[in-house]
């Protein structure tokens, strides 16, 4: 879970890591009260949740009240990568004698912590790793080893620092480890790291990204006003649905609903459908052990999509059972309805169960059925996939 | 022969007076899975579907001879139960919750690490040797002992991949799932030497998917066998995966893309397959 810069600014300011006297605001006339006050050049930094918002224009220096009033006004009506600028961070100008980077993060590689550091901060970390990896100073952990202040001490002397500097750089990436252990996080990045010119050094940004599996250990975040929160962009109408419903889903450009089981086979079977020349519309997964209530759902969400002109259904039930498949399927032909062809296959856990309801139900409500094929563990998945490839380009065919 | 579990293993259950527990123990139970006994701190001396619970591992393993662990506990408590049963001399500990604490993983793993047992997990569908023990939440209905070695991140994969080799005549020696979760117990090339160092075991089918780093750590375990591996990638058509954001890019490199993946794998000698009707038209190619 990716935090705000100011969120992370909080939480540096806790751990000792100095950052800029700064102040957040929500609209143009809060920005200019708050230049109006200071009177001074300010930097007006969009609160989105993703990288790359100095080059979108999201970061503006600003040098009167009016100034700040009519830039403030161009942030608000921005959106960076699909995220809306509802938030600034008012910050006055660093005057800045150079710029450095300090990290740590988890080499999942290796199963250490691994604090890294450059003497090039302010730019693409990823691009100084890939042109001019000599530097780049990384020093691995274990997660219960104690990182010490000398073991900070020769981060601080490797990115070039000298004398005063080593030991306040140390004190700061001292302040980060401890941050990264306290909070559970995967990530946390100073980039840039000022060094001022009256040589102080500050966190000018933060990046820092949580591990949301650990969250409810760490009950004093809600209280500071983070909680959990969606990480990507502007979400479809279609993905805020399945968000609230609670099920994952993204929205392709293809013309094939994936109705597909678990996260696995979610991938997978949407790979298969290309491989038959077909293209997806979505890529969804169920979770395990689905209710008949949610598999009734996703349907939904498939049906009333309007791009969608079959769909593929697949059930191998491991921790789920077939039955509830077949229930959840069941209660959405007759509380919804199926407007499109679609194919599907089960089996595993009690399939022949899953298949005897279809058709006794398909017995009573044969017109429920009218565009619902189903196949049990006879029929190879594969010809699943490309039967829905067929019965797309049958839909877009006959238009 | 198989690895990991087999019908002498002795297999306790960590949680097993609870749902999930108590449920997967009578299946397991029902496939011939040697299951002695479980624990539940606090409900030492009952009795869950025949076999004595105590209250910590120790005394389970005193008891019962107990050398494996599947754990069934909400994530929370993950750590603490894999720990006490790494430091209480299992072999293999098997974590089936989901979403296990990345920091919590990294200390699990460290502790395998330095007591010589294997974690498999988290967020795994479990390990199987068909006709010897079925240690987890599979579905039995997929599987039938035979040659071929299975190592996944997903359980629905497994099922997908044993129900293609059993219809086709192969069967399976050990399927296992390497678990969904961003962090695990561990990885394809401990699994593959696993299946190098086993007899029985003729060729191994190993699918991964999109991001992470595991696929990459399994060439030069690959390039290193004299036992077939056939690879596929789930992904190959996804639109790019989240990634752990830049500073967890550097450490990783270029590796995440399945396209990428498969490539690796291929280079370092693993044979591609697309479907999984390709497996065993590969593996007759093979002469396995």
């Amino acid at each position: 879970m990716r935090l705000y810069e100011f969120e992370g600014k909080e939480l540096f300011n806790k751990f000792k890591i100095p950052i800029p006297n700064g102040r957040l605001a929500s609209s143009p006339s809060e920005v200019e009260k708050i230049a109006t006050e200071w009177n001074k050049p300010l930097v007006l930094k969009s609160q989105v949740l993703t990288g790359g918002r100095g080059k979108a224009g999201g970061v503006k220096v600003v040098e009167n009240p009016y100034d700040a009033r009519t830039t403030a006004e161009e942030l608000f009506e921005l959106k960076i990568k699909g995220y809306p600028v509802e938030k600034l961070l008012v910050e006055p100008k660093l005057k800045i004698q150079k710029e450095l980077y300090v990290g740590v993060t988890i080499d999942r590689v290796n199963y250490k912590v691994v604090v890294i550091a450059s003497s090039e901060g302010g730019v693409d970390i990823e691009e100084v790793a890939t042109n001019s990896p000599e530097k780049i100073y990384r020093k691995s952990y274990d997660i219960d080893e104690e990182f010490f202040r000398f073991d900070a001490v020769e981060v601080a002397k490797q990115i070039g620092l000298q004398s005063q500097h080593v030991k306040d750089a140390a004190l700061i990436i001292m302040g980060l480890v401890r941050l990264f252990k306290a909070y559970d996080a995967k990530m946390v990045e100073i980039n840039p790291l000022v060094l001022t010119a009256a040589d102080a050094l500050i966190a000018a940004d933060s990046r820092i990204s949580l591990d949301d599996d650990a969250l409810f250990r760490h009950p004093e975040l809600a209280e500071m006003g983070i909680e959990k929160r969606h990480e990507e962009g502007e979400m479809t109408p279609r993905e805020q649905q399945a968000n609230e419903w609670g099920i994952p889903y993204l929205d392709l450009n293809g013309n094939i609903g994936m109705f597909p089981g678990g996260a696995g086979f979610g991938i997978m079977g949407n790979d298969f459908i290309e491989y038959y020349g077909g293209k997806p519309a979505n890529f969804m997964d169920s979770g395990g052990g689905p209710s008949p209530e949610r598999l009734a759902k996703m349907l939904v969400l498939l049906d009333d999509n309007p791009n969608v002109k079959a769909i593929f259904g697949a059930r191998f039930g491991g921790i789920s059972r077939c039955d509830d498949f077949a229930t959840g399927v069941i209660m959405f032909l007759k509380e919804h309805g199926l407007s499109k062809p679609m194919v599907t296959r089960m089996t595993g856990n009690v399939w022949q169960e899953g298949v005897r309801l279809f058709e006794e139900a398909k017995k009573e409500n044969p017109e429920l059925f009218e565009h619902f094929e189903f196949h049990g563990i006879e029929t190879p998945i594969e010809e699943i996939a490309k039967r829905a490839v067929e019965l797309a380009s049958e839909q877009e065919g006959g238009k | 022969m198989a690895i990991l579990v087999d019908k002498n293993s002795k297999i306790m259950v960590q949680g097993i007076t609870g749902r999930a527990g108590s449920f997967h123990t009578k299946r397991m139970i029902e496939y011939g899975t040697n299951i002695v006994g479980g624990t539940t701190p606090g409900k030492g001396g009952q009795v869950v579907e025949g076999r004595p619970v105590f209250d910590t591992v120790i005394e389970c393993v005193e008891k019962t001879g107990a050398d494996i662990s599947a754990i069934f506990l909400p994530a929370a408590f993950v750590k603490e139960a894999a720990i006490a049963a790494i430091r209480a001399g299992l072999k293999t500990v098997v974590v089936i919750p989901e979403h296990i604490p990345i920091h919590d993983m990294l200390l699990v793993r460290k502790e395998a690490m330095a007591h010589g047992c294997t974690v498999i997990g988290g967020n795994t569908a479990g390990i199987i040797t068909p006709g010897e023990a079925n240690l987890g939440i599979m579905p039995d209905i997929a599987f039938t002992p035979g040659r071929v070695g299975t190592v996944s991140r997903s359980g629905s994969i497994t099922y997908y991949i044993a129900n293609t080799l059993t219809d086709s005549g192969f069967g399976e020696t050990t399927c296992v799932g390497l678990g969904g979760d961003p962090i695990l117990g561990s990885t394809f090339d401990e699994i593959l030497a696993k299946f190098e160092a086993d007899e029985k075991t003729k060729a191994v089918v190993l699918t991964g998917e999109i991001g992470g780093v595991y696929e990459e750590r399994a060439c030069e375990q690959i390039s290193n066998m004299s036992t077939p591996v056939i690879a596929m990638i789930g992904g190959i058509f996804a639109p790019p995966g989240k990634r752990m954001g830049h500073a967890g890019a550097i450490v990783e490199g270029k590796m995440g893309t399945a396209k990428e993946k498969l490539d690796a794998l291929a280079g370092a000698g693993a044979h591609p397959a697309k479907t999984f009707l390709e497996i065993p038209k590969i593996l007759k190619k093979l002469g396995v």
